[in-house]
């Protein structure tokens, strides 16, 4: 059989729901796109944890501070988790982390932003959560089999996560007068990074994560189920969403939204965002500060490295 | 002789299951009895076979289930979300309150 033969089996099989484990035979250009993807997913972990670190000693409660650990501890597991998917494709953590902190690698754009009040925090738990456990529930069914058994423990974690969030908000939004403007200005602030969140519609077609099914779901299709669960959950609350064309053609059965300016996005995810700077000055910081940590454990004299 | 633990993939992409063990000379007879003791029907897909003694148990519930109240960390332990959700239904039915 011939090396594009080969290729084209492979193909065939992934798209056919075929699952490929690490032990199997696959296209250069396959490992590649998924060592891209789930490197991203990994740092989006980490990076995903500086946000919410800042609340933990201003939470309003023992209890939210301890829900709040819980949750943040969560996710720089699941980059644990990610990195090893990552590490057995063939690239040293390392050289993930070295290339994280010197802006060579993405993370999330939502991540880029600052937060400015504990409704963000709640927006974040909610919100952003419900975001990628729908990105993450599609990836349940992606073709390789240790990212797809490893969503399945980030799923059912997560749900714990999107409960804590939307408690904050829920308590929020029965609160007084200047705990609901609070929300609503999270909501506002996180409503255009939201949209985003779920990337460009790039069709279908042409997707090529989608091709090797490395992904199950188009990136539009992710953001309609995202506003159909969470608008009407939105307004039931008597809070608004910012973006007055926001509503659902029951005919076509469509969510229609403001469309972003991708180029914004991808300004932000290239380190342009506002909180892109000091959020990765802190991640080189705590690289920095526990290079002694790594080197004791490894065996390796501080000279040596 | 050796013993040899097996995990057993029978669904395409699903977790390996501890199957059972089987004792052995060598690696390569280890595979062979694992095939004949827990794979002869077709129902798997592939085994892993380890060597027991590469195994460390560990079942200390000061390390697993330490001492304290952590049921903060399931989804469930935020019932009370339900009805603060209900009560703002009731009260924004009609929209904002201006």
């Amino acid at each position: 059989m011939s090396d594009d033969d080969r290729v084209e089996e492979f193909k065939q099989y992934v798209r056919g729901g075929g699952t490929i484990e690490p032990t199997d035979w696959m296209p250069d250009e396959y490992r590649q796109r998924l060592l891209r993807f789930v490197e991203m997913h990994a740092n989006s972990e980490i990076m995903g944890a500086l946000p919410e670190r800042d609340w933990i000693l201003r939470a309003p409660s023992l209890k939210r501070k301890l829900v709040l650990t819980a949750k943040i501890q969560d996710e720089v597991g699941h980059a644990q988790l990610l990195y090893r998917i990552a590490e057995d494709l063939g690239k040293p953590r390392e050289q993930m982390f070295d290339d994280l902190v010197n802006g060579r690698t993405k993370f999330h754009n939502v991540f880029h932003y600052p937060t400015k009040t504990w409704a963000d925090a709640g927006v974040i738990g909610w919100l952003v959560d419900a975001a990628a456990i729908l990105s993450q529930s599609a990836l349940l069914r992606t073709s390789y089999g240790p990212y797809a058994r490893t969503m399945k423990r980030v799923c059912w974690e997560e749900a714990f996560h999107l409960k804590q969030g939307e408690d904050i908000c829920l308590t929020l939004a029965g609160g007084s007068e200047l705990q609901r403007s609070m929300l609503q200005e999270a909501i506002n602030r996180w409503w255009e990074p939201l949209m985003m969140f779920h990337g460009p519609p790039t069709p279908p077609e042409t997707d090529a994560d989608l091709a090797w099914r490395i992904k199950t779901k188009p990136n539009d299709e992710l953001r309609q189920e995202f506003l159909d669960r969470y608008v009407p959950q939105i307004r039931e609350m008597g809070l608004t969403v910012p973006d007055p064309i926001v509503q659902k053609d029951p005919a076509a059965g469509r969510w229609a939204y403001s469309e972003p300016d991708w180029s914004k996005l991808y300004a932000v995810v290239s380190g342009s965002g506002p909180a892109s700077a000091q959020r990765l000055g802190f991640r080189r910081l705590s690289y920095e500060e526990g290079a002694w940590v790594r080197n004791a454990l490894t065996g390796r004299s501080l000279a040596a490295a | 002789m050796r013993v040899y633990e097996v995990f057993c993939q029978e669904a395409p992409g699903g977790q390996h299951i501890h199957a059972g063990n089987v004792l052995a000379p060598d690696i390569e007879l280890a595979c062979q009895y694992a095939r004949n003791s827990f794979a002869r029907r077709g129902e798997a897909r592939r085994l892993w076979v380890v060597p027991r003694d590469a195994i460390r148990e560990v079942a200390d519930p000061d390390l697993l289930d330490p001492p304290g109240d952590h049921r903060y960390r399931m989804g469930r332990y935020f019932r009370a979300a339900v009805e603060k959700r209900k009560r703002l239904r009731a009260k924004y039915a009609k929209g904002p309150v201006a």
